[in-house]
């Protein structure tokens, strides 16, 4: 049980329903948008576990939810041990000094009214460190650590690049020296050059600082580069998740398998076979009955249809969500049921 | 020889500042061959969306055509008049957008929003172009087209939106669809259903495609002829395969090199240093020299297009030399 000791971050059935209101008045719930309906995953420390899904899968919820940034509506998040879904508010906010998050649009994300030194240093003041030059010293730290400037520092975040600015938020996040940080598809808006300067920067700084990271994104390639394991979510739920070599070379879980193979080629001539999904996501408020996958699925069978598969490891370093490895699909195969 | 549908020469697009001329598309010329997709692909800034916009007279307000012309067929777009550009567009050259969302009118249903382009340019009654629709419909691979043709926009996922922007733009039969990062909006697995869609559509009606992307991978899939952009200039132009293979211009290359390949492992992707420089503040000579591990003192001087032995195009001093001899052997 070495690996248990290792454990920094363990999410249980974790669930985000947000209601949808309707009625005359707009205040009778009619239904709830399952956004994150019942995940389960371990991140070790130190390594880079990335959440990988197609627009509206839930990786961004599940993301804000273990930061209480949205109140899970069901599951425990334990952080080092504690159950971070019990914690009150002024706990969790003295506990986000170990858990930061860096968000996509670096435009959006940063006041345009501050300066960069004094969106850097606003963390350090809500945690309470009063001494003004143990700020300073940290500021300066950071701001290195990140490769920005001095003199830069007393700019408005306009004046820099997207590339400078995501730097920003970097720093923002590791002024109050946390052990985890949140990554939400924190290089989707840069240009390829760009981005691998800032991809670069963050091994760096883990390196450095030792730090783990959750890296959510919808981009395959940056995720196979940049994660050591990786979980596959589709519809609020997770349905695969495993080291990431394993996972490239051989997905177990049929939407994994489509998704890897919709990546486009690096080359030209290495065209691939391409498994084409027909339709699209249903909606998360009224997801389908059993798999939720089963529609779109190739390899759907009866029990697919009623019986909602759970994550299950399979192989060491590998677990899935799909009947096709469960006991009750593959008796279903055995009766010679249409696959 | 293979027919050239669309030319541009010497395109110059830009903005005025206090009398100023500012170029955001520097002095630009390629050509279209029929049935071929040509790339123009390129980081933020570099000029891509407004030579593209400027090859369907659509520059947004104050910028404009500085200089340069652009042929499709015996038209040229220099002597266009607004109403002459309204009898060209979705006629002869067609565009698709970036973002189905926002390029799709709310208020009108899609049957609507595909009629009124073909009642634009054909006498045609009402009935043929509801028809027409429908078909158009059945072409890009819209599930129950004719429930769809009486549906609103916000109806629809945004595969299904950018299947009717395809729809509404290939309604009249253009020679030339332009598609201006068609698929960045998109899902992956939604990406791979429209750019199938559009290679089927184009091997059916032999079109020709200028496909303007930032992604390479969208590149290698889809085109025949890339040119690669930066700073609003061209700074590479060849065939896709040695784009791949045998890429040249340092700037190509940086960019090939910093994608994150998914077949291979690195700890660190390589990068190029520096950021854009910005119109109205262009470095003198070559515009890649600030940011060139190559760059030397030639630099200081703006390279033209340099023909190599493979047949593509480089806008750098490296290959000057080997151009001389090829010229001598």
């Amino acid at each position: 049980m070495t690996e248990e000791q290792n454990v920094l971050l363990k999410v249980e059935n974790l669930k985000k329903h947000f209601p949808v209101k309707g009625g005359i008045f707009g205040n009778k719930t009619l239904q709830h948008v399952k956004a994150v309906d019942g995940v389960s995953f371990e991140v070790m420390e130190g390594e880079t576990f990335g959440i990988v899904g197609e627009s509206g899968c839930g990786k961004s919820t599940t993301g804000r939810t273990i930061l209480r940034l949205l109140e899970p509506t069901e599951g425990n998040i334990y952080f080092q041990g504690r159950n971070l879904a019990e914690l009150n508010n002024s706990e969790m906010r003295t506990l986000r000094k170990d858990i930061q998050i860096v968000f996509q649009d670096p435009f959006a994300s940063l006041n345009p009214r501050m300066r960069v030194r004094d969106i850097i240093e606003e963390p350090l003041i809500n945690f309470g460190v009063a001494d003004r030059k143990e700020r300073e010293r940290r500021l300066l730290e950071v701001a290195d650590q990140v490769g920005l400037t001095p003199a830069q520092l007393t700019r408005f975040p306009h004046e820099f690049s997207g590339g400078q600015r995501q730097r920003i938020g970097i720093a923002r996040a590791l002024i109050s020296k946390p052990k985890l940080i949140i990554a939400d598809e924190p290089v989707s808006a840069l240009d390829v050059s760009i981005q691998s300067q800032v991809l670069n920067l963050m091994r760096d700084l883990q390196k450095e600082l030792g730090l783990t990271y959750i890296f959510i994104s919808h981009d395959l390639s940056v995720v196979k580069h940049f994660c050591d394991r990786i979980g596959v979510m589709y519809l609020g739920k997770m349905v695969e998740i495993a080291e990431k070599n394993r996972l490239y070379d051989k997905p177990m879980h049929p939407y994994a398998e489509a998704l890897l193979s919709a990546l486009p080629s690096p080359h030209p001539l290495k065209k691939k076979k391409r498994i084409i999904l027909k339709g699209d996501v249903p909606s998360p408020s009224n997801p389908p009955s059993g798999c939720t996958f089963h529609p779109r699925c190739a390899s759907c069978m009866d029990v697919c249809t009623t019986d909602q598969p759970t994550l299950q490891a399979v192989e060491d370093q590998h677990a899935v969500s799909c009947h096709l490895y469960t006991e009750a699909g593959k008796k279903s195969v055995a009766a010679g049921e249409p696959v | 020889m293979v027919q050239r549908v669309l030319e541009v020469d010497k395109l110059k697009v830009g903005i005025k500042d206090d009398g100023e001329k500012i170029a955001i598309v520097n002095g630009i010329s390629f050509y279209l061959h029929k049935g071929e997709t040509l790339g123009i692909v390129g980081e933020s800034g570099c000029g891509k969306s407004m030579t593209s916009l400027s090859l369907m007279g659509l520059l947004p307000p104050g910028v404009e055509r500085h200089d340069g012309d652009v042929r499709l067929g015996d038209l040229h777009f220099k002597d266009f008049s607004k109403k002459d550009w309204r009898k060209i567009r979705g006629k002869k050259i067609s565009m698709i957008f970036q973002e189905p969302m926002s390029s799709l009118n709310p208020v009108y249903t899609i049957g609507e929003q595909i009629m009124e382009m073909v009642l634009s340019h054909e006498k045609v009654s009402k009935k043929a172009a509801r028809a027409r629709a429908l078909e158009m419909l059945k072409l890009v691979g819209i599930p129950r087209p004719e429930h769809v043709l009486d549906e609103y926009p916000y109806q629809l996922s945004g595969g299904m939106r950018q299947r009717v922007m395809i729809a509404i733009a290939l309604s009249c039969n253009p020679e030339v669809l332009i598609a201006d990062e068609p698929t960045t909006a998109l899902d992956v697995t939604i990406q791979a259903q429209i750019l199938e869609l559009m290679k089927d559509i184009q091997n059916q009606l032999d079109m020709s495609i200028v496909l303007i992307t930032h992604d390479l991978g969208v590149v290698a899939e889809m085109c025949d002829r890339v040119i690669v952009m930066y700073a609003g200039e061209i700074v590479e132009e060849s065939l896709v395969v040695e784009l791949f293979d045998n890429p040249k211009h340092p700037y190509t290359r940086g960019l090939i090199a910093s994608l994150p390949d998914v077949d291979e492992q690195k700890e660190y992707l390589s990068s190029i240093p520096g950021v854009v420089p910005a119109p109205g503040n262009m470095p003198a000579g070559c515009r890649f020299a600030p940011r060139c591990t190559l760059a030397h003192e030639r630099c200081n001087e703006t390279p033209p297009l340099f023909e190599t032995e493979s047949g593509s195009q480089v806008k750098c001093w490296l290959f000057e030399e080997k151009k001389s001899e090829v010229v001598a052997t």
